[in-house]
């Protein structure tokens, strides 16, 4: 994610707008392609018909004055917003629109929670929300990952908000010309290719392949049937959306960790974390300045895609690769709807059921007014519904053996579903809904009655409504064709809800009761007994309101050229003859939409006169998808198999200069200092640590020192590591003795991937330093000419090698002690004034070497250290640790234990403590001269 | 552990062991990758590779780390054992030592895992049946006396590298139904993190002491 300051983002889109146009929400995302998710902004924006413009300009003006709501309905649309800077776009050049999705009725969006829990997200480090926005329209079908934030929350809201308006709305089809200045720019930005600014080098090559690709992609989606991706995640509802975080799934992937918790603990913040927070996050980790403004506005080209995020992924995956598992089944679907105006079936309904040849797969059958007895309003039986029944089944057709799916009724509005018997157990998912639209809204004397179905692999939704009656009552009509729109909502088992709109194909009919509108000039009886249906039906109020827009949009209607449906006298042809003088109309219709249906008759059925309606039906062949389950299998496995493959390849990787140091000689106190750089050749933010092997405490060994241990490498970046080898007197004397090598292998730990070993090897120069007192006087020759085995076993508990006649005390001590004597006895703040670390190395070369130390030319200080360091680096001390209580004790008890303590120590040791008792007294003589007294001494 | 909005209810932590050069990383990479790695490196850290599978209609997802093979890293790689519940322990059909050393690797993974840890011996490069060293015969015996699961297979081919992963999850998955592995001793394992964050905790006292020893022998080599 790259961090742009909001303001900033949202100048940028504004200046991509055209005037007059307004910018609601801007918000950054990733559009997660295939396996991969790239950077875009998303802007939700609001315009208008150019046509409307002047209009709306008065308004608006009107409404300063007035402060009323305009009444020109403005229509939203997504924009995706791609950059070619790798970094943050600074200037709108960098900026290009990608695509266009207008809010209009084939816009759909879905939204799913996702948390990350995916270690290779060094830059946020540790869990963080999301969200995965779906958007499709007409043209395009995309899938977004957004971080969950404040701005994330309006942005949906705002496009839910807009969605909604439009289901609402009753104005004509949105045409979205406003909109057309921008699909221009689109299509000229993207195939020109804007060139990646060089001196951003990884990543620019990344960005421009990318470019190449989105066409392709977009190609791809097009021609998707709609139902697609939303196959599987839920639609929100609006309050969801605007209710903030509770659209979020909040499980924590405790299992998806390779790592223990602990270690993110203290740095996984809070789900609804602000980028603020982020940034700060990103401080917490071990970085030069460099590597933090990196790491702050980095902005990889290509994201993983996350592992908590599979399932949708897995899903989205399937739905854009439908065509290589399905295949198109026809079938034929005879829809009928027949307002029976309360009369008992009396006769048979062949002549409306069976009177094609073949048989038709499915019947979806709509009644209306089939019991206007004022019971059927308060009790839930109908005495009539049986009759009707019984009179469908005995009247299917005769070739074919059917089930029944689904029967629903709602006072007088019946509609029953069946199958032929061989379909029946690829019928899945079938629910029914009833939504009163009578009186208040609440009595179900008109309506719509519907079943949902999944017909073998595609979701099929048959509506049966009787709307408002009355010529002029067309706009109670079109209401109640909205309610229906809108109430009409099955609730799967699991909560998910579906509305008619989200179904892949949609038969809706019944007695709709559009009328033929009045006209002074037109004999509708005239025109309709002449069979000169042209006119009429221009003059059809369905056929005006959905010119214009107001109902069934997106749906179709075959050609009418059968004579109006409505009103005849029972069991006549004959138009009506009551009082009332009803005029002929179509009030019942059939309508369709999804793709791939086809009409192929519709049709009335003249020869059923019991009711003033005549009965209606069409018969469509319908493809609908069939999964084949091998295929359907394969190609899961296939993209199961690639995002295991990516989620190895997207592990983080380095690579080391070497995986080997050999050090050169290395002698005591003196500092050899080694590098390693550390590469990050991945495609992502690395977090790298050296880590403690099993049971150990640090790292590294004691004379090692790592700097620094961990460090963040941004993808193409090196981290340059260096490794400080110091034997000082705590490690010298497990090195001497042999106890331990000069050797150690180092982990390197990537978060989120693989370790690395370092081997680490050298060879220490034994020293008189850091070698035992015992050792030291079996020693008559210059330490570094005694070989290394020797010293070891002089080390051993018992050696072999002594010498007949060893030294009293160590050669070395006495050199030092000596050059003290006879040098620095009056010196002033002797061994309180610290020595040159230089000099230390080259006493240290001169006694290993057996060379007198009076014979170099250093401080009289430096060898006071050296005797210090030289003592401190005894493996056992002067006064052996057995005996230290013993001598503490003693010291404060007077001559006689002291004394005593003494004479227990080992015989070297105690020819070294009576040695340096007598230099330090001899010191304490010389007090006035070097201003040292016995308790500086003492503390020595 | 729920599967949750994620696609798998488990996590399996696998450990590949052997000597240098028996082909542990071409086994993983023909796992993962389902393609051969000619020329592959040695190995110098742990690698590391994950697929989700299915055993039982359970989603399953392996957590596989590849040990570095060669003898100077044994004391370190020894901190990858802990919380495995496979082991996979490979020796090279053409190369007798690398059989010969299976028991130095087979105590190494009984001592450092916990008792149910799936144990399956797998000698590889099986396609090259003309330089044979090791029977499989011999092997065979030799994973039953010691109750190993055992085939022979070839990361060049892909013969039997599905398999191996595969049944070693299914014993392991076995295990848990069965209720002889406990499920959170495997959690616990699953979580574990070599660096150690929660190293020493209870039980385990025994186990670090132990191997505590072993790897400051193996240091001063």
């Amino acid at each position: 994610m790259f961090h742009v300051p909001v303001m900033d983002l949202e100048e940028l889109v504004k200046h991509k707008l055209l005037p007059g146009h307004k910018l609601i929400a801007a918000v950054q995302a990733g559009l997660v392609q295939e396996f991969v998710k790239r950077d875009r902004a998303l802007a939700l924006i609001e315009g208008f018909e150019a046509a409307d413009v002047s209009a709306h300009l008065d308004i608006i003006a009107a409404n300063k004055r007035s402060g009323a709501v305009p009444a020109v309905e403005v229509e939203r649309a997504v924009l995706v917003l791609c950059s070619t800077a790798e970094f943050l776009p600074s200037s709108p050049s960098q900026f290009f629109i990608e695509s266009v999705l207008p809010i209009d009725a084939r816009f759909k969006y879905t939204i799913d929670g996702l948390e990350i829990s995916h270690r290779s997200y060094a830059l946020t480090d540790g869990n963080q929300s999301a969200i995965l926005l779906s958007l499709s329209s007409s043209r395009h079908q995309l899938l977004f990952e957004m971080t969950f934030s404040q701005k994330t929350n309006i942005f949906v809201s705002e496009v839910m908000k807009a969605a909604e308006g439009v289901s609402k709305r009753k104005a004509p089809t949105p045409e979205f010309t406003w909109l057309k200045p921008y699909l221009n720019n689109s299509a000229s930005s993207g195939s020109s290719k804007p060139s990646a600014a060089g001196d951003h080098n990884q990543n620019s090559q990344q960005i421009f392949t990318i470019e190449g690709g989105s066409p392709c992609l977009v190609a791809d989606l097009i021609g998707m049937s709609p139902e697609g991706a939303d196959g599987g995640s839920q639609t929100v509802n609006s309050d969801g959306g605007a209710g903030g975080d509770n659209f979020i799934e909040t499980g924590r992937d405790v299992v998806a960790n390779r790592a223990s918790p602990s270690h993110k603990g203290g740095l996984g913040g809070s789900l609804a974390a602000e980028d603020e927070a982020d940034l700060l996050r990103v401080k917490d980790i071990t970085l030069d300045n460099f590597a933090l403004n990196q790491s702050t506005f980095y902005k990889p080209a290509v994201m993983p895609v996350l592992a908590g995020a599979r399932e949708s992924h897995v899903q989205h995956m399937m739905a854009q690769r439908q065509g290589s598992y399905t295949h198109a089944l026809p079938l034929t679907v005879f829809v009928g709807t027949w307002n029976v105006n309360g009369v008992p079936p009396s006769i048979g309904l062949i002549e409306w059921l069976a009177v094609d040849p073949e048989p038709p797969d499915v019947y979806a059958l709509g009644f209306q007014e089939l019991d206007l007895a004022t019971e059927a309003y308060i009790f839930q039986a109908s005495n009539r519904e049986p009759e009707w029944r019984a009179a469908v089944l005995s009247s299917l057709h005769p070739a074919a053996r059917y089930v029944e799916v689904k029967l629903v009724r709602l006072v007088g509005m019946l509609l029953m579903v069946l199958v032929q018997e061989k379909h029946a157990k690829h019928v899945s998912r079938v629910q029914a809904c009833t939504v009163p639209t009578g009186i208040m809204n609440m009595l179900g004397n008109k309506g719509g009655v519907s079943v949902s179905l999944e017909l073998y692999n595609t979701s099929v939704c048959f509506v049966n409504c009787h709307l408002a009656a009355h010529v002029e009552e067309y706009e109670r009509r079109n209401e109640d064709y909205d309610c229906i729109c809108e109430k009409t909502v099955f609730v799967g088992p699991s909560g998910l809800q579906r509305y008619i709109r989200d179904h892949s194909h949609i038969y809706f009919f019944g007695d709709m009761n559009y009328r033929i509108s009045a006209s002074p000039e037109v004999n509708i009886r005239k025109l309709a007994s002449a069979g000169q249906y042209e006119t009429l039906l221009k003059l059809d109020q369905l056929n005006q309101q959905r010119r214009i827009g107001r109902v069934f949009k997106g749906y179709s209607e075959g050609p009418i050229n059968f004579q109006p449906t409505f009103k005849y006298d029972k069991d006549t042809d004959s138009w009506d003859s009551s009082e009332k003088q009803r005029q002929p109309a179509w009030c019942d219709r059939i309508l369709w939409a999804g793709e791939g249906i086809e009409q192929r008759i519709y049709r009335v059925h003249m020869a059923l006169k019991i009711s003033d309606h005549k009965p209606v039906s069409a018969s469509f062949s319908s493809q609908v998808k069939v999964i084949d389950q091998a295929k359907y299998r394969r190609v899961h496995e296939e993209v199961m198999k690639q995002l295991d493959k990516m989620e190895n390849e997207f592990l983080p990787s380095v690579s080391l200069s070497k995986s080997e140091v050999v050090l050169s000689p290395v002698h005591f106190l003196e500092l050899q200092s080694e590098t390693i750089t550390i590469s990050n050749t991945g495609q992502f933010p690395v977090q790298f640590s050296f880590i403690k092997k099993l049971n150990d405490e640090e790292c590294c060994k004691p004379w090692l020192k790592i700097h620094p241990k961990s460090a963040f490498i941004p993808p193409g970046g090196d981290c340059v590591v260096r490794l400080d080898v110091k034997v000082d007197k705590s490690s010298a004397w497990v090195l001497a003795s042999g106890a331990e090598q000069l050797y150690d292998i180092l982990v390197l730990h990537l978060d989120g991937g693989k370790d690395y070993f370092i081997t680490i090897t050298g060879d220490y120069v034994r020293s008189c330093f850091g070698s035992s007192i015992n050792a030291l006087v079996h020693l008559n020759k210059p330490f570094c000419e005694v070989p290394v085995a020797q010293l070891i076993d002089l080390e051993s508990s018992a050696p072999q090698k002594t010498l007949e006649l060893p030294y009293a005390i160590p050669k070395e001590l006495w050199y030092l002690v000596d050059h003290l004597h006879s040098h620095a006895l009056s010196t002033e703040g002797l061994f309180t004034r610290p020595g040159l670390s230089k000099e230390l190395c080259e006493i240290r070369a001169a006694l290993d070497a057996g060379m007198p130390s009076r014979e170099l030319g250093v401080s009289v200080h430096s060898i006071a250290q050296a005797l210090l360091v030289f003592l401190e680096a005894l493996p056992e001390p002067v006064v052996p640790c057995s005996l230290y209580p013993a001598a503490l004790r003693a010291a404060a008890e007077g001559y006689l234990p002291a004394k005593q303590v003494v004479s227990q120590m080992p015989d070297y040791h105690r020819n070294v403590f009576t040695y340096l008792m007598a230099f330090l007294n001899e010191l304490l003589v010389h007090r006035h001269e070097n201003k040292l007294d016995a308790s500086t001494l003492g503390s020595l | 552990m729920s599967a949750g909005p994620y696609n798998y209810s488990y996590i399996f932590k696998y450990i590949i062991i052997g000597d240098m050069g028996v082909g542990k990383s071409c086994l993983l990479h023909q796992f993962t990758e389902k393609k051969f790695m000619a020329d592959c490196p040695h190995t110098i850290g742990v690698e590391f590779g994950t697929r989700i599978i299915e055993v039982a209609g359970q989603k399953i997802k392996l957590q596989i780390w590849d040990t570095a093979g060669q003898e100077r890293f044994r004391a370190v790689t020894r901190s990858y054992y802990r919380g495995a519940a496979g082991a996979l322990m490979v020796y090279d059909v053409t190369r007798r030592s690398t059989y010969n050393h299976l028991s130095s690797w087979l105590t190494d993974a009984r001592n450092l895992t916990n008792p149910n840890t799936v144990i399956f011996l797998i000698g590889n490069k099986g396609d090259l049946d003309a330089q044979r060293d090791v029977t499989y015969e011999e092997a065979q015996q030799f994973a039953e006396e010691n109750g190993l699961m055992f085939v022979e297979a070839s990361a060049k081919t892909g013969e039997n590298v599905e398999e191996a992963f595969l049944e070693t999850a299914k014993k392991i998955y076995q295990n848990i139904q069965d209720g002889s592995l406990d499920l959170n001793a495997a959690e616990s394992g699953v979580q574990h993190k070599p660096n150690g964050g929660q190293a020493g905790a209870g039980g385990r006292a025994t186990l670090n002491n132990s191997s505590a020893g072993q790897t400051r022998e193996n240091c001063s080599c």
